[in-house]
């Protein structure tokens, strides 16, 4: 099956259905190129898409929602494009939220950590024996939330069972030497759980509603929904498993788009093809980093509603 | 303060693709701007006759078949550094940069013949060299005028292919040269007056080395340069910098003549594309075709995509990740827009539309963007300071059409085939004239 490279999203409008049809385009965030990835969706794109995402977050957290503590303020929509587009970002994982809170709070044009009513609201959920999910970009969770507390030097208790979900590639904390293994520890010093469980998620805006959070470790699975091809960069021919190259994933979910098999500038290798620890089974792999040496693909590019301009394609909707 | 040593009088200290930070540490720059001055000594005592000499034999044993560093010469796409190193190409080179007189570097010389008044070339001291890590051989081309201007050289490389140039050192200080008496120089004459070192960039040495030199040599790209011109130095330091630029090529209509005529230059603007594994400042990546010959463009670009071909299957290819994911990405919007010849994998790849102007950016690779023009003078007008090399495959508008681009700032208008060879002058000036003061008596 030929391949695209992800980045022809940037340079040409490509569309596979007509333009009545389209309900949505998406406009991913543009952390290296400066131009962003265009991408149309239609109402069957779509739909696959919310589809696939909700079953894959029912694997990662079980289908019975949780609270979610978003690692961002509320009401910021529509006032700042960024912070706006940020919150936006979080919105299709909030399907399995049972209720939503904010961390942040938004003074004077900066985001601040309300230590003392994070704490509030941790020892609240506590009592309610209800295992929650912090969630955020993996920035803000370091910058705003576990800086901060570890400078007052208090551990917050979260109940049984919670998980802290973060995305949005490791760029800017890369130039803080702040590393996975470092983001882990510093979580684990701040948050105390009794099992810790702080993943790192995956994917980019050109395949939507596929996510891939990895293991704790680093290895991620490809779902059924997708599979995943390393590629050497100079001959483009597959390589053998262990070997780092080009990630390309194909997967059927694109109707409107030519998105089913796209390769990424992100470099990474397979780990194994087979079933682990009574797990699932399906391709196991690892992101190592951005082509040349840059960033792993970022800002959290991973979810319908995540995009930095989302136009709404009225006639198509009515 | 960190100073990783890779190659200093006592031979290399690295292999050619080892880790810098395993080398012998320095931590006094100082420490060793005094070695090299011992070794600055016996290179001043020493006629640049001999000099040039043990380059020169240096280059003969590098082109012997089966030689080994010739063969990794060739392998980085710098097979003309033997070549260069000749004494039929330094002697006028260094002759050039000297006023005509290379003797000015080994004493006083009369200004003009038969004039009272004498001058001659001192060095400068210290050159300090930044070497870029894409095309690290290149470096040796500042290295070595800055030992023929009997300088000190300190070569501070990038931590990209860090283990290269000291190979070559090292392969340098094993040449002999036996003078027209019999008697023999070493290549150690020549390289215990350089010392390659690296150091990170955010670790002080850099201040360190820039105070210290006499004349900053600094190769690379924009980011890069910039930060060394802005580090301190002190006052009268010269510097001397190989920046970021971009060639290309200009055919006129008359080279679309009949079929022959246009593969041949095809040929050569492949084997210009191919040498440096393009990443030259002087590697073309734009190739401007004037319309109105036998030939179209679009038909000279299919031409060019065979003989890219052809020239690439003789270098193994050296693509990085990004680049090939950049060539990819060019590949699907040719596809689509355009006309894209290319290789199976990304050993090679010509692109071409109509609707297609200016100057393209370079995508690296063997990549080759075919512009069409209705008139070669249109391509004036795109020139700048950040254009170098313009190879030029015209006939009587050759020089006429030279004039106009040299006048909006490009630097070199060889004849294509000719566009990778290092010569003088080079970004604007005679490189080994900035590393002497010129004193008279």
């Amino acid at each position: 099956m030929p391949f695209l490279p992800v980045s022809i999203f940037k340079r040409v409008a490509l569309e596979s259905v007509s333009e009545r049809d389209v309900v949505r385009v998406l406009k991913s965030s543009a952390t290296s190129s400066q131009t962003p990835s265009r991408v149309v969706l239609d109402r069957i794109t779509r739909d696959r898409q919310m589809r696939t995402l909700a079953v894959l977050m029912s694997a990662l957290m079980g289908s019975t929602r949780r609270p979610f503590v978003v690692l961002d303020a509320a009401g910021a929509q529509g006032a700042d494009m960024e912070l706006s587009a940020r919150v936006a970002g979080l919105r299709g994982y909030l399907m399995m939220a049972s209720e939503t809170h904010y961390a942040l709070e938004a003074r004077d044009g900066r985001l601040e950590l309300n230590v003392d009513k994070l704490e509030d609201l941790l020892s609240r959920l506590q009592a309610r024996q209800l295992p929650l999910c912090l969630i955020g970009y993996t920035y803000m969770l370091y910058q705003y939330v576990v800086v901060p507390l570890a400078r007052t030097g208090r551990r917050l208790q979260l109940p049984a069972g919670s998980m802290v979900l973060h995305f949005g590639g490791w760029k800017r904390l890369e130039r803080q030497a702040v590393d996975r293994v470092r983001l882990d520890a510093e979580v684990e010093k701040v948050f105390d759980m009794d099992q810790p469980c702080v993943r790192d998620v995956y994917g980019f805006t050109e395949q939507l509603g596929i996510i891939y959070p990895d293991d704790g470790h680093g290895v991620r699975l490809a779902p059924v929904y997708s599979e995943v091809i390393v590629r050497d960069p100079v001959t483009l021919e597959p390589l053998p498993d262990g070997a780092p190259g080009l990630l390309e994933f194909i997967t059927p979910l694109p109707h409107s788009y030519p998105g089913i098999a796209l390769l990424l500038d992100d470099i990474g290798r397979i780990v194994s093809r087979d079933r682990e620890h009574g797990g699932r089974y399906g391709t196991r792999f690892e992101v190592l980093g951005r082509a040349r040496g840059t960033e792993i693909r970022g800002c959290g590019d991973t979810l319908p509603e995540q995009i930095y301009q989302v136009r709404e394609m009225a006639r198509a909707e009515a | 303060m960190k100073i990783f040593v890779l190659f200093d009088g006592r031979g290399r200290h690295i292999e050619p693709d080892g880790d810098p930070e395993s080398c012998p540490l320095e931590t006094s720059p100082d420490r060793l701007v005094n070695e090299l001055k011992a070794g600055q000594e016996r290179l001043r005592s020493t006629p640049v006759d001999d000099l040039i000499g043990l380059c020169d034999a240096a280059g003969r044993a590098w082109t012997q078949p089966g030689d080994e560093v010739g063969r990794m010469m060739g392998g980085l796409a710098i097979g003309f550094l033997p070549l260069w190193l000749r004494r039929g190409s330094l002697e006028p080179l260094v002759a050039q940069a000297l006023r005509g007189e290379a003797g000015a570097i080994d004493g006083f010389v009369p200004q003009m013949p038969g004039a009272h008044r004498q001058h001659r070339a001192q060095p400068r001291g210290v050159l300090v060299h930044w070497l870029a890590g894409n095309v690290p051989l290149l470096g040796m081309i500042s290295v070595i005028q800055g030992l023929l201007t009997k300088n000190a050289n300190l070569v501070k490389v990038s931590r990209q292919n860090a283990g290269v140039l000291p190979c070559f050192l090292a392969a340098l200080a094993h040449v002999r040269y036996r003078r027209p008496d019999g008697s023999e120089v070493a290549g150690t004459l020549l390289t215990d007056a350089v010392r390659a070192i690296y150091t990170d960039r955010e670790d002080s040495a850099g201040t360190a080395l820039s105070a210290l030199a006499d004349v900053r040599v600094a190769w690379g790209g924009r980011e890069a340069v910039e930060s060394i011109m802005n580090l301190p130095r002190r006052f009268g330091t010269e510097d001397i910098v190989f920046g970021p630029k971009t060639s290309f090529v200009v055919v006129g209509a008359e080279k679309m003549a009949g079929q022959a005529e246009a593969r041949k230059t095809a040929a050569l603007v492949a084997r210009d594309a191919v040498a440096l594994g393009q990443r030259g400042c002087n590697s073309p990546h734009t190739i401007f075709v004037e319309r109105g010959g036998a030939l179209t463009p679009e038909a000279f670009a299919g031409l060019l995509g065979e003989e890219l071909g052809r020239a690439a299957r003789q270098v193994p290819p050296d693509v990085a990740p990004q680049e090939a994911f950049q060539i990819l990405t060019r590949r699907a919007e040719y596809d689509m827009r355009g006309q894209a010849w290319y290789s199976d994998g990304v050993r090679w790849s010509v692109f071409y539309s109509d609707e297609d102007r200016g100057l393209a950016t370079p995508c690296y690779g063997r990549t080759l963007f075919v512009r069409p023009v209705d008139d070669v003078f249109e391509v004036a007008a795109l020139c700048s300071i950040n254009t170098q090399t313009a190879g030029l495959a015209l006939d009587e508008r050759r020089l006429k059409l030279a004039e106009a681009l040299t006048a909006r700032g490009v630097e070199r208008c060889p004849e294509i085939g000719q566009m990778s060879l290092y010569e003088a002058p080079w970004d604007g000036m005679y490189p080994m004239d900035r590393m002497v003061r010129w004193v008279s008596a």
